[in-house]
């Protein structure tokens, strides 16, 4: 009985833990039911109200493959060929062009490097390597070397680049993935047109420097989209900001800060490449602590000129977070802090949509300075449990585009040990960079990948030899980020679509349909079969097979695995080896009660001698399994989890818990018939 | 309910007709297979595809022309089980303005007012196609190795060879049905994609399995049967394991059967193969891999002598 007591327990919580797995996916089912019945407003104001609950189950539930649900999968290639055209220092050669557009026909199947068959074409025409991609003085070998780890490098950049773009393209649960180092898997569930995703994902990433606005402009800006949301008119802006901002502080947003990084003159030497000219200006290095005081006290000053200058509205302070909703509605969506002297707006992710949404709305855009833009950051920090984006607004002008970098990289300061990037720009750039520079003193400048913010510093000093530090990243991760970001705008990475495959919903919808209804039947079929063949044994079989079901969905849930339709067939295949399992043992206890002996002992003696065979038999199921897993790719590795995940909770059913079934039937002393 | 008896059949006696059967079934099989080629679909052929379906049914011949109009002289053209359902196939594929928008140009060109749907599109490059078929055939390899590795262990390796022969049995017969099905009912849809890839390594996992649990009843038998030549000791190995092996081989075709019939054209080829896979495992698994291991017995090491036929029991 102990025994007994041991199996019931561990059965009950495998299944209270597959029903709570499974729970978010029947509340995710509900839901869509629910909201199938509603329209227009009732359907919004629905989803406003449950936005949590529908996260939530979102999160949690049985994710569908795109066979399944339609959608786009498209494998990305980097372009070496295209790549070793584009940082070539001789673009125009027409040698190497030549040689370039041959290697272009070489037949793709061919698994020699372009880059071994560039050089040796080179060499046959008497060139070199250093000739197009390096300096005069550099070792043939050492640009090989760099040129291979800026073709390992393009991907990461691509992997970026793409993720940026798919989250601005607004697709729900997209999966961007690097696969054996050179190839991005890109899954977007519910897209129907390939055409727009070719070129969301084809496109040349634009890298820019964009000065923010100055604090003072850009809250005006902002109270005038709240005149306009709040139906008053531009001029009427009466609101005082400073008590706004108090206010919205005391809301909810108290630790809403953001980490404030900073870019000065650079004083590495190691990090940047051996070529570049360095100015050493140790002198110009300031003390962050104290700059980054002065420049906030600054802030504060000019923020409570405002003030002053605006009637007042003392009553802000004391307003109800419904009233304050009502009065300052942008405000309201994207909150400021007064303490950190920006115009940084912070909004919740839940809120990011309706505030571009606003900014998107005519009457707002025209009170929208013509050189001004809102951006949003490609981070996000958590506080109470939501996710918080950073609001900037940007000159629209850009002051420098990413071309001008040469090269960035992220590492630690031996001094305070802090990561920083540093990063050098082209002599051309360097010009440019220390006018920009100059006459930005303690002001910020956004680090715009695609339309994102990826940074802002506040530029510390002039920075007269091109090259510049960012420090105050919270992360190595985040500044090795930023590295790639930098790099990206220095560096192209083209992509070649190497798949791609896209399901119209329609053919996605049939395809499940037609999945769950032969798993149904089969299941059903399989479990009569098993009644009428072994009675109360078949019973028990039977019910171990639901409890089979139950278990791999579970296991899928909890893995956040996702199911395909050849995912649906290895589900159904395994129903037919669990019912094996439960044979092989029935027909070695019939074989025992044939022998003559009591019902009791030939169940044990049948568990005890069907084992072995149950043991081996899954363990060379298991073994093609995982190759499968490991060999076969997309839709065919969800058949093979199944497959796993189905052998895995056979062993289980089979051996546990019919088992002890038995057990406590013949303890009661009841007959049971197995045919 | 019991359907079969204790049987007592000998099953080895007559392993040289079986053998026979095989080879003469292989034959066939890879001499249609040589005629016609293998039949392979996009996952390894590499090019593009596309689906659609029209409100209405069309001709074929119209599709046709209008594709001739459109540069794609030759194209296949595949009716999808209705005629409204059509896969047009190309093994090209371009950059830019692919393949696949040329192809719904050219219908929507040269076929005004015939509305349709895309169902779906494939675009598979040729070397993610020669990437794929690489994988396919490690996953056959890696796979009969990994339980030829796994039964020498358990058992003998005479008994991991003999599973492993009758396996490669199993994936022959398949191919070669295959191919003869193909040939014979070409609507059946039938080429290898990635789909019948997994039928394959799944067919090789059950039939392992149906052969495992023989061998495991000779492993038993072989301690309670000292003194009885090997071929005795299995023939009532395989007789006590029969019910077991027909019944489990009955319910796994059952379902299988279902998802031929109701799994929808995408898992048909898939269904079919294993089908297919399922009836040569289950006679692989009696007619040929425990007939290698007497023949091996007996012809291999000349051991024809009773009682010394064991196999590894220590790890049973």
């Amino acid at each position: 009985m102990k025994k007994n007591l041991f199996r019931i327990i561990l059965t009950v919580v495998f299944i209270a833990a597959a029903i709570l797995y499974l729970y978010p996916t029947y509340q995710d089912q509900q839901i869509s039911k629910e909201l199938h019945g509603l329209t227009g407003q009732d359907s919004l104001d629905y989803v406003t109200k449950n936005a949590d609950k529908i996260r939530k189950s979102r999160d949690g539930r049985i994710k569908l493959g795109l066979d399944l649900k339609g959608g786009v999968y498209v494998v990305l290639d980097v372009d070496v060929v295209k790549l070793l055209q584009d940082i070539s220092k001789k673009k125009d050669d027409p040698t190497l062009n030549q040689i370039l557009n041959d290697l272009r026909n070489v037949p793709e199947t061919s698994d020699e490097p372009i880059l071994n068959l560039l050089k040796a074409r080179l060499k046959e025409k008497g060139l070199t390597l250093k000739s197009f991609y390096g300096e005069i003085r550099d070792d043939e070998n050492d640009v090989e070397k760099k040129l291979s780890t800026e073709i390992d490098n393009a991907i990461d950049r691509a992997v970026e680049i793409v993720r940026n773009r798919v989250d601005q393209y607004g697709v729900a649960e997209p999966q961007i993935q690097k696969i054996g180092g050179k190839r991005i898997v890109v899954e977007l569930p519910g897209v129907s047109n390939p055409d727009e995703v070719r070129k969301l994902l084809q496109g040349t990433a634009l890298l820019q420097f964009q000065m923010l606005k100055d604090p003072e402009t850009a809250v005006k800006v902002m109270q005038n989209i709240n005149s306009v949301l709040v139906g008053k008119g531009v001029t009427d802006s009466t609101k005082t900001t400073a008590e706004l901002k108090k206010d919205s502080l005391k809301k909810n947003t108290e630790s809403l800060t953001s980490k404030d990084t900073s870019l000065k003159e650079s004083s590495g030497k190691k990090d940047l490449k051996k070529d570049t000219t360095k100015t050493k200006k140790d002198s110009d290095k300031k003390s962050t602590d104290t700059t980054k005081k002065k420049d906030s006290d600054k802030k504060k000053d000019t923020l409570s000129n405002i003030d002053t200058g605006s009637t007042s509205d003392t009553s802000a302070a004391n307003l109800s977070e419904e009233e304050f909703k009502q009065k300052f509605p942008f405000f309201y969506l994207v909150r400021l802090n007064e303490q950190s002297g920006t115009a940084d707006g912070y909004v919740r992710e839940s809120d990011k949509e309706k505030v571009d949404l606003i900014l998107k709305r005519e009457d707002v855009k025209a009170v929208i300075p013509t050189d001004v833009m809102f951006a949003w950051s490609q981070r996000s920090f958590e506080t109470g449990g939501e996710k918080i984006y950073t609001l900037y607004c940007l000159k629209k002008d850009a002051e420098l585009t990413g071309k001008v970098i040469e090269d960035a990289k992220s590492n630690i300061d031996p001094q305070n040990n802090t990561p920083i990037v540093t990063m050098s720009m082209s002599t051309e750039g360097s010009a440019d960079w220390a006018r920009i520079t100059g006459a930005n003193i303690n002001k910020r400048c956004a680090i715009v990948l695609d339309g994102v913010v990826y940074s802002a510093p506040v530029i510390r000093s002039k920075i007269t030899g091109g090259n510049s530090q960012i420090e105050g990243m919270g992360s190595i991760q985040e500044a090795k980020l930023l590295e790639i970001v930098l790099k990206a705008g220095a560096l192209p990475a083209p992509l070649k679509i190497a798949e791609e495959r896209s399901v119209g919903p329609s053919l996605g919808e049939d395809s499940i349909n037609k999945g769950l209804t032969s798993s149904f039947v089969a299941l059903v079929l399989v479990a009569l079969f098993m009644i009428v063949y072994y009675r109360v044994g078949g019973g028990v079989a039977d019910l171990a097979l639901i409890i089979n079901v139950l278990f791999v969905m579970g296991i899928m849930a909890s893995f956040k695995a996702t199911l395909t339709l050849p995912g649906i067939a290895g589900l159904v295949l395994t129903l037919g080896m669990a019912v094996d399992t439960n044979v092989l043992i029935f027909e070695r206890i019939r074989e025992e009660m044939g022998s003559g002996k009591p019902l009791r002992t030939a169940v044990d003696i049948g568990y005890k001698k069907a084992f072995s065979a149950i043991i081996d038999s899954h363990v060379t199921s298991i073994i093609t399994g995982i190759i499968l897993y490991q060999f076969g790719s997309g839709p065919i590795q969800g058949f093979a989890l199944t497959l796993l995940f189905g052998i895995g909770a056979n062993l289980f059913t089979a051996i546990v818990i019919t088992h002890f079934i038995f057990d406590i039937m013949l303890e009661k002393g009841r007959h049971i018939s197995i045919g | 309910m019991r359907l079969f008896k204790q049987t007592n059949i000998d099953f080895l006696g007559k392993r040289k007709i079986f053998y026979l059967v095989s080879i003469i079934f292989i034959v066939v099989g890879m001499t249609v297979l040589f005629i016609k080629g293998i039949p392979l679909g996009i996952d390894f052929l590499g090019g593009t595809e596309i689906q659609v379906k029209f409100d209405n049914p069309i001709e074929v011949g119209e599709l046709r022309n209008s594709m001739d109009k459109a540069g794609f002289v030759g194209m296949e053209i595949k009716s999808m089980g209705s005629a409204a359902d059509y896969l047009l196939r190309t093994p090209l594929q371009g950059e830019g303005q692919t393949v696949a928008d040329k192809i719904q140009a050219g219908i929507k060109d040269n076929m005004p007012g015939k509305n349709y749907q895309v169902l779906q599109v494939n675009k598979v490059g040729p070397k993610i196609g020669a990437e794929l078929r690489k994988n396919a055939i490690y996953a056959v390899v890696f796979s009969l190795l990994g339980i030829l590795i796994y039964l020498a262990l358990r058992f003998q390796f005479v008994y991991a060879l003999g599973a492993v022969i009758g396996l490669f049995h199993d994936v022959l017969i398949t191919i070669s049905a295959v191919a003869i099905f193909d040939a014979v009912f070409p609507m059946l849809q039938l080429e290898f994609n990635q789909q019948m890839l997994a039928a394959f390594l799944t067919l090789i996992g059950f039939s392992v399995n149906d052969t495992v649990i023989i061998f495991d009843r000779i492993r038993e038998n072989i301690k309670l049967f000292k003194n009885e030549d090997i071929e005795d000791v299995m023939n009532k190995s395989v007789n006590a394991t029969l019910s077991r092996t027909i019944i489990t081989s009955g319910t796994v075709f059952l379902t299988v059967l279902v998802l031929f019939l109701f799994g929808g054209e995408v898992l048909r080829a898939f269904a079919f193969t294993f089908a297919v896979g399922v009836i040569t495992g289950t006679y692989s698994s009696v007619f040929v891999s425990s007939s290698i291991v007497v023949d091996w017995r007996h012809h291999v090491l000349g051991d024809k002598h009773k009682g010394k036929i064991a196999v590894n029991t220590t790890k049973s």
